[in-house]
């Protein structure tokens, strides 16, 4: 599970999904009911969070202190200063939404079947996003060039809008249905708003550190509420940082000329191939 | 947009914050909260949207050389 989790939280192909079709399909008595459940989520979660500060642990250094400099002086002066408010307005509106609206979700799509369905149709998401990414390079008369090129046409997270930074936050909303994923729509807001692949994932997981990090940190106390087996829930959360770690540098590698719809594509077979898999109870 | 009527306003979202904050934390407030008791979560969140609401105010207010 620490691996699964490490790994599927940040390629865009739900880390829920994978969650609740896994277990159901390879049989693993694993019982979301069970009190040491949420214990072991925020574990995992906390290792993914680690992951992702360690590989921008200078970037972040200098996020906080521009956020902080652009605070107080009120005005924005530098690209830090810019993407660290952006950060801001991309997290808030994920923040309200998933304080007032995660549980609920959760609890009401939080079966396989309907993993299964929104695994087909996160797919398609990541199939149209590149869809209209297409569409705009024609429009900019980018798509008879080489992919480098077509990407250098493109911006970088710093030069989005404010009105899209919070968009493709409240995007992040999406993924608490189960087969949805956080950082696949992030991906792909990020290139409807005009963001190269390689930009889009880092503005992705530049938004996720602080709302995984700050929503593990806030259940750190049920660690300690339930019976739990602290040694093994670590090491999960070990191998959870670690595939989180290689996923993202290997994502970061991939979208310099990579596209998301192999990953739709995937989406489509996986979801479709379990709903078979769940009807014929295999 | 430069406004010192704007950022009132965003001061006045930040008290309105704070005061929703405290309410929960203190367990007064239950306003779409799963249980009774203390809600961390929410206080937690409207504490954090006071201070972005005081930071709006502190950009959009207007500066004087």
């Amino acid at each position: 599970m620490g691996l699964l989790q490490g790994a599927t939280e940040l390629f865009p192909v739900s880390s829920l999904g994978h969650a609740v079709l896994i277990p159901s399909l390879l049989h693993w008595s694993f019982k979301q009911s069970d009190p040491s459940f949420v214990p072991f989520l925020v574990l995992l979660h906390l290792g993914t969070a680690s992951a992702l500060l360690f590989i921008y642990r200078s970037e972040w250094v200098v996020i906080v202190k521009a956020f902080f400099t652009a605070a107080v002086r009120g005005r924005i002066e530098t690209p830090p200063e810019r993407l660290a408010m952006l950060l801001m307005v991309g997290t808030i509106p994920a923040a309200i939404l998933g304080v007032y609206l995660e549980s609920r979700i959760k609890s009401l799509f939080a079966s396989p079947y309907v993993a299964a369905g929104f695994l087909v149709v996160n797919g398609f998401l990541m199939i149209g996003f590149e869809v209209l990414r297409r569409r705009a390079e024609r429009r900019a008369a980018l798509d008879t060039k080489p992919r480098a090129a077509q990407e250098e046409g493109f911006v970088e997270a710093e030069r989005i809008s404010f009105r899209a930074a919070a968009l493709v936050g409240a995007c992040q909303a999406l993924a608490f249905l189960p087969g949805i994923s956080r950082s696949g729509v992030t991906i792909g807001g990020g290139l409807l708003a005009g963001l190269r692949h390689q930009e889009a994932a880092r503005f992705s997981f530049l938004l996720a550190t602080p709302v995984i990090l700050s929503a593990g940190v806030i259940e750190v106390p049920q660690l300690f509420s339930a019976r739990v087996p602290v040694a093994e829930y670590i090491g999960a959360a070990l191998l959870s940082a670690g595939a989180a770690y290689a996923s993202a540098r290997f994502l970061l590698r991939y979208f310099r000329s990579g596209r998301l719809d192999p990953y739709g594509w995937y989406c489509v077979a996986a979801g479709l191939v379990s709903l078979g898999l769940l009807a014929l109870n295999l | 947009m430069k406004s010192n009527q704007l950022a009132i306003g965003f001061v006045i979202v930040a008290v309105v914050c704070i005061v929703i904050a405290a309410l929960y934390a203190v367990g007064i407030l239950q306003f779409l909260a799963s249980g009774s008791g203390v809600h961390i979560k929410h206080a937690i969140l409207f504490g954090v949207l006071a201070v972005a609401s005081l930071i709006a105010a502190n950009f959009t207010r207007v500066k004087t050389a």
